[in-house]
């Protein structure tokens, strides 16, 4: 909303200026004075005078008048016109629709200023003729915007209640469905008066525009270009004021489609800062050991942080599951640790150590080097994690190619060890010919390529059909016994957990609410959470029902306990936000926990 | 590797700047080849029809008519050695007959015969189509001689041949619109809009003639550009110089400008409607407009004021008193208007083109001084094809008009000034000039120059009173040329758009 | 391939339309060009010559007859002939259309040239001072008119600086230092607006591609963000910046109009404007339809190279 005050108060300006110019006490702007002609200035005369010895800041405010009269009459004529033809082109179809799409592309089949030239040129130049010519021009964006809206709205279903109830077409038309199309067309109306203010100050300039004495813009720089040696500045006013002007214009039409036509507030930009130095030793020898990670994005609304304060660990040769519901920010934590975060988000605490290295705070090239190599990870959506205009091999071996000379034929060797079939010729497809699995398959062939110690694998069969799940599951369970890699796996279905999970990491609300081994987790769950999520599903296909209420949203935790608001044990302990305690090799957050995990 | 930073990129950037591209080389002019710098592309060269001066200046290089000029303006022989009046009346024209065609063959009477013929015929379009029609018979008792009988008296006759629409040509030649000509140049090369290569043609009969071998006329439509092309040697001529750059032409030591005041802008009337049909009303447009205005700033000061009829100073018809007859008189304007039945002026209309911007301002500048005196005249732009259109239907009520007369005798001026003539847009429409008109007639058949100058002078004094048209500023017709070339002169007057012929004439040192 | 055809066929029967509009409004408007080329130079033409030119030039016959003649000769590729100089509107074309082609294409090249760098770049650095400066800049070119561009570029680079002449043209057969020397200042204003455009696209292109997941995909193998960026990003983003190219190059074909004014470029649009000036009928219509079709081939050129671009189209 913003981006729309300086333009429009520019413009509005611009255009006050031009409404009151008989008011404002300017010196007449077609009186001649040919004895002071082209002088720079002159007491009462401060842009100087033109060629005839006419004041130039006068001329060049009537200017204002007379190039947006024409532009803002041929848009309104255009949009009454326009959205009229094709109202009734999208309601009526027929005959209507036929001239009024056709007719358009006739319009619209040799460029704009040609056209306004041929017509200016015949019926010759003047108020009227410029105004008739310039509301043709403009007539298709119109016609179109209008017949596209008819179109959409026609199917809706309150158009069809409407018209069950009988109400007469012109209501319709008038009452419903113009209201819905007045936001794209006065974005048409703003882009027509700009286009109309450059048309016709080009039509000016070639002698075609409004006739003189009425002063121009485009005129007062076409006769300035005569005396461009003798008088330099005569030609810079005009020149410097219509650009200005559509320039103010051009950003009122581009902020009027934003406002009316949002695709969310672009998130605020920060470069990642540097994080803060970690506090904490690196723990015992894990794979990857990752303390306190705390994440953050600032939105407009404030600092958020989809992760807080996760700890847990990989062992090589095991998996670690982190399941939680949509939005608990375990993809964010997977992400955070590969160094992969969306440019709105940062890394604001906590460690992440492996191979001896903080990759949090360790450099790009140093990460760069591990992604892919010995990290390496598997995404949620496989078809948009492939490069749609690639194809397979080369997008494998592309993987291979970062981090050593791919030998002739691995990536076949690869996708056959991932189970594709038919591998060469798949190796030729682009990614939409393959299916769903064969897909994430090829995701998994390029994270193995090079022998990674470490796999990251985000919702790996979310987006797949069960019968593939499993055959993805089985896969991942053999590269890591073979590859002897430890393995993140994030999830939110138990089933999963339970069938490939050595240790679980339950997490709520940005924090992990329960850890230890599945097994342990799964028979005795400590947090009220966990129990919940395990009473609740019967087979781990889907979210977890049952459990009242809904998740807080990032920018409105509880204070305290997260899960409280939801929690069947809740007390007014919980408002006191519990730490997370380790006890016998589990964590847990929860501060009666004891009490009723007998 | 180094990468460049911020500074070092402005840096290199500044330098740039300062330093220049290779200026194209500046082309001295060479012996040999004169580069020239033509303002239009001639639609086509047929000798006898009018297409513009561009056309002209080439069709009389490739040409020769019977007279010429000389470097004074004064009446010359090219294809003619002599011309007199016989004892009948008839105009008798000696001819040069060394002359030979591009093709070799001579140049005989027979061809002139052939000429006239081919301009005056039934079906033909050329210019001086009225003119030769008034030709009773023609004569060719020998090869040499040719006797025309006119229709009735008339004076001027030798003025006609001097016409860049009347060159002779070979009565022999097989495409009627490209005949043979016999002029000191033939074409050799053209590229279509862009450029002409004259040479010198191999049978020219005057010896040491054309000065120049090789003529090259290149186009330049854009005047500043054919200034800017002189300025950077491109050419080593140009016609037409704008009136904004002739100050810089004259500051250049390297260049030599030569200007003559021939074309005029003057004003027209549609006599059919009132209250235009009032020769009071006529004339006070013609006390209302401020000349010296026009002059400023249609033409940057190259011209002179006109307040009387189109008569060359210097010729001698011409007469102090009466070229102010129409002098800058705003309350005399208003004192015709009051007696008319106007004290407080009307509203009209002004037509003008906007295609030349001489016409647009003199039409502007019109403007202001009409309302000055209460005539509102609504300024009419429209293009130059409406502007002909218009003016020849006679639906206008003041227009604006250019012309340059055919030559610097009076009876030139026939064309703008005698409104019995068919509608042109040239003339006003429909405008009653009675006196005028028979003062005019009476000139062209007087052939004592004493008389001829007092009916002339008559004749102002009527076009004065009965305002036929009103005549607004000279404008100047410039040439400009590097200052080391000879031999070229811009004829006084209205011949200014004939000295093209004298570029036979023209070359270095 | 049935899409193509009936592509074709609708342009046809545009062109058919226009053209017999253009015919039309031609011949109802004041003027008449025998009585134009006689008037050259202020001149009074005798009007019986008017009369005889008209009748040799065909322009007494019956408006219907005429129309006739006019599309038998459509249909057999001629375009007929000039009416003020009897030169075949056909060659006249072919000798000015690879010029104004010549402009659009370089105006096209540095369009590219500058804003795909700088889209990108922005794209990249976005938020940064780069980012803002460039949009500016972006901003303030397309709003500038073409004619006021072309105007300070001759008084900038032709006057104060004296780097080049204020205009003209030198054929490339006869110089083509000179040639590109001429044509850089048009080239520039033609393409100034495109730039713009060009630059807005590729930022916003890339902003969106490098959110994408593959490019996600990408950094996890581990490229180098030089890599990333150039074979996962800009390849990605180049389609809807070639749709938007090819919308506005044929949109370019108008402003040649104004460029070649100003800078006198003896391209298509100075015969099209004296021969509407002169109402140089055959001219005038040959001139347009060529404009017509060429501006409808542009459309059809990018539409197929959109789908080159994106094979997903192609297989489909």
């Amino acid at each position: 909303m913003r981006r729309l005050v300086w333009p429009g108060l520019v413009v509005a300006v611009i255009v006050l200026v031009a409404v009151l110019a008989p008011l404002l006490p300017l010196p007449d702007p077609v009186v001649q004075d040919v004895a002071h002609r082209l002088a720079p200035w002159l007491p009462g005369s401060f842009l100087g005078r033109d060629e005839f010895g006419r004041d130039v800041l006068s001329r060049l405010i009537w200017g204002a008048r007379s190039s947006l009269a024409v532009a803002f009459a041929a848009s309104f004529v255009a949009a009454v016109a326009g959205t009229a033809l094709g109202l009734f082109g999208g309601w009526f179809r027929g005959v209507a629709e036929f001239l009024a799409i056709r007719g358009a592309d006739v319009l619209l089949c040799f460029p704009p200023i040609l056209l306004a030239l041929l017509v200016v040129t015949l019926m010759g130049p003047g108020t009227g003729t410029l105004i008739f010519v310039l509301s043709i021009l403009y007539l298709p964006g119109f016609i179109r915007v209008a017949y596209a809206e008819v179109l959409s709205a026609r199917a809706q279903d309150y158009v069809e209640a409407v018209r069950a109830l009988g109400a007469p077409t012109g209501r319709i038309l008038l009452r419903t469905l113009l209201p819905n199309i007045a936001g794209p067309v006065l974005v048409q109306v703003s882009l027509a008066v700009a286009a109309a203010v450059v048309l016709e100050s080009g039509l000016s300039f070639l002698g075609l525009g409004v006739v003189p004495p009425t002063p121009s813009w485009g005129q007062m720089i076409r006769g300035a270009r005569a005396t461009m040696e003798q008088a330099p500045t005569l030609l810079l006013w005009p020149c410097v004021t219509l650009t200005v002007t559509i320039l103010a214009m051009n950003l009122l039409c581009d902020a009027l489609r934003d406002a009316l036509d949002p695709r969310g507030a672009a998130p605020p930009r920060r470069l990642l800062d540097r994080v803060l130095p970690g506090l904490l030793p690196p723990p015992a020898p894990a794979l990857l050991a990752v303390q306190g990670l705390t994440v953050e994005i600032a939105t407009p609304g404030g600092i958020i942080r989809p992760v807080e304060d996760l700890t847990f660990s990989v062992t090589a040769g095991r998996t670690l599951a982190i399941v939680g519901e949509s939005g608990s920010g375990k993809s964010m934590a997977a992400l955070a640790v590969m160094g992969l975060l969306p440019p709105a988000a940062r890394v604001a605490a906590g460690s992440a150590w492996f191979d001896g290295i903080d990759l949090l705070r360790a450099p790009e090239p140093a990460l760069r080097r591990l992604r892919g190599g010995d990290m390496a990870m598997v995404f949620q959506d496989p078809m948009s994690s492939l490069n749609p205009v690639y194809r397979i091999a080369d997008q494998v071996t592309e993987a291979i190619a970062a981090h050593r000379s791919p030998r002739p034929d691995e990536a076949v060797a690869l996708l056959t060890r991932v189970g594709i079939a038919d591998p060469a010729r798949r190796a030729r497809a682009y990614p939409h010919e393959l299916s769903g699995g064969m897909r994430q398959r090829v995701m998994i062939a390029m994270a193995i390529a090079n022998r990674p110690r470490l796999l990251i694998a985000d919702e790996p069969t979310t987006a797949l059909d069960v019968t593939v799940q499993a055959a993805i599951l089985d896969l991942l369970a053999d590269l890591r016994r073979e590859g002897g890699m430890g393995m993140v796996l994030i999830t939110h279905s138990l089933g999963v957990v339970a069938e490939v999970g050595d240790e679980v990491a339950v997490m709520y609300a940005a924090q992990i609410v329960e850890r230890g081994p599945v097994g342990e987790v799964f028979a005795r769950p400590r947090h009220p959470y966990t129990r919940a999520l395990l009473a609740a599903v019967p087979d781990g296909e889907h979210e977890a029902e049952g459990i009242p209420g809904t998740v807080p949203r990032p920018d409105a935790w509880p204070p305290g306990c997260r899960f409280a608001p939801r929690c069947a044990h809740a007390r007014a302990i919980c408002a006191t936000p519990p730490v997370l305690e380790v006890v016998d090799g589990r964590d847990i957050r929860c501060l009666r926990w004891r009490e009723f995990s007998a | 590797m180094h990468t460049p930073t911020r500074r070092t990129v402005l840096a290199s950037l500044a330098g740039l700047a300062s330093l220049r591209l290779a200026e194209p080389a500046v082309a001295a002019p060479q012996p040999g080849l004169l580069r020239y710098g033509l303002a239009a592309w001639p639609p086509n060269l047929r000798p006898w029809v009018s297409t513009g001066a561009a056309a002209g200046t080439v069709k009389m290089l490739l040409h020769r008519r019977l007279l010429g000029f000389d470097d004074k303006g004064e009446l010359r022989g090219e294809l003619a050695r002599e011309w007199k009046l016989d004892a009948d009346g008839a105009w008798v024209f000696t001819l040069n007959t060394d002359a030979l065609f591009h093709n070799g063959e001579a140049f005989t009477s027979a061809d002139v015969k052939w000429t006239i013929e081919q301009v005056a015929a039934e079906r033909s379009t050329a210019y001086y189509r009225a003119q030769m029609q008034q030709i009773d018979r023609i004569e060719t008792p020998d090869a040499a001689t040719v006797r025309l009988v006119m229709k009735e008296p008339l004076a001027t006759v030798p003025q006609w041949f001097t016409n860049y629409n009347m060159a002779i040509a070979w009565h022999g030649s097989p495409d009627v619109n490209d005949p043979v000509g016999c002029g000191p140049y033939a074409i050799a090369a053209q590229e279509r809009g862009t450029f002409l290569e004259l040479r010198a043609a191999p049978h020219y009969w005057r010896p040491g003639l054309p000065k120049t071998r090789t003529l090259r006329m290149v186009i330049y439509a854009d005047e500043n550009l054919r200034l800017a092309a002189l300025q950077s040697g491109d050419v080593d001529m140009i016609e037409y110089v704008p009136w904004s750059g002739m100050a810089a032409v004259e500051a250049d030591p390297n260049l030599r400008l030569l200007t003559q005041n021939g074309p005029f802008m003057d004003l027209l009337f549609n006599g059919t409607r009132p209250p235009f049909n009032d020769p009071r009303v006529r004339r006070a447009c013609a006390h209302a407009v401020k000349r010296e205005d026009i002059v400023r700033v249609a033409f940057f000061g190259r011209g002179a004021p006109l307040e009387g009829v189109p008569i060359v100073e210097g010729t001698p018809w011409w007469d102090a008193e009466l070229s102010k007859g129409w002098n800058y008189d705003p309350d005399r304007a208003r004192a015709l208007l009051a007696e008319a039945g106007f004290p407080n002026g009307f509203s009209t209309t002004l037509l003008s083109t906007s295609q030349f911007g001489m016409h647009q301002s003199t039409a502007e500048i019109v403007q202001q001084y009409l309302a000055a005196v209460g005539i509102q005249a609504e300024l009419k732009l429209t293009d130059w094809s409406t502007r002909v259109s218009l003016g020849i239907r006679g639906q206008y009520d003041i227009a604006v008009h250019g012309v340059s007369a055919d030559f610097n005798d009076p009876d030139g001026l026939t064309v703008v000034l005698d409104t019995s003539l068919s509608a042109a847009h040239g003339r006003s429409f429909g405008v009653q000039a009675p006196r005028t008109v028979a003062l005019l007639a009476k000139g062209r058949a007087e052939f004592d120059q004493a008389k001829r100058v007092e009916i002339y002078k008559d004749m102002q004094r009527a076009a004065l009173e009965e305002v036929p048209m009103v005549g607004l500023a000279w404008r100047a017709q410039g040439y400009a040329m590097q200052a080391s070339l000879q031999g070229f002169a811009n004829l006084p007057g209205a011949l200014s758009t004939s000295s093209g012929a004298l570029l036979e004439f023209t070359g270095l040192g | 391939m049935l899409w193509l055809l009936r592509r074709l066929g609708t342009s046809l029967l545009l062109m058919w339309v226009v053209a017999t509009i253009v015919f039309m409004a031609l011949h109802v408007v004041p003027g008449d060009p025998a009585e134009v080329l006689l008037s050259t130079g202020g001149t009074s033409p005798d009007a019986y010559a008017v009369a005889e030119l008209r009748t040799q030039l065909g322009l007494d016959l019956p408006l219907s007859v005429q129309y006739g003649r006019f599309l038998a000769g459509l249909t057999r590729g001629d375009l007929g002939v000039s009416l003020v100089d009897d030169y075949p509107v056909a060659q006249e074309i072919m000798l000015r259309l690879p010029r104004t082609l010549e402009l659009i294409l370089a105006g096209s090249l540095i369009a590219v040239a500058i804003g795909l760098p700088t889209g990108t770049l922005a794209a990249v650095r976005h938020g940064g001072g780069f980012d803002r400066g460039a949009g500016a800049v972006a901003a303030v070119l397309q709003s500038v008119p073409v004619f006021v561009l072309g105007t300070l570029l001759i008084l900038v680079f032709a006057q104060w600086l004296r780097w080049m002449p204020a205009g003209g043209f030198v054929p490339a057969s006869q110089g083509l230092g000179q040639h590109l020397l001429l044509l850089s200042l048009p080239a520039l204003a033609v393409g100034k607006g495109l730039a713009a455009v060009v630059y807005r696209m590729t930022r916003a292109s890339v902003l969106d591609a490098l959110s994408r997941d593959h490019v996600r995909t990408a950094r996890a193998k581990g490229l180098t963000p030089r890599r990333v960026l150039a074979r996962h990003v800009v390849r990605n983003a180049l389609s809807p910046v070639a749709t938007v190219l090819g919308l506005h190059m044929g949109a370019l074909l108008g402003g040649t109009v104004l460029v070649e004014y100003v800078f006198n470029w003896p391209g298509l649009s100075t015969p099209l404007l004296r021969a509407v000036e002169a109402r140089d009928y055959p001219m005038v219509v040959g001139i347009i339809l060529t404009v017509s079709a060429l501006f409808l081939l542009i459309n059809l050129a990018m539409d197929f190279l959109y789908a080159a671009l994106d094979p997903r189209i192609l297989r489909s």
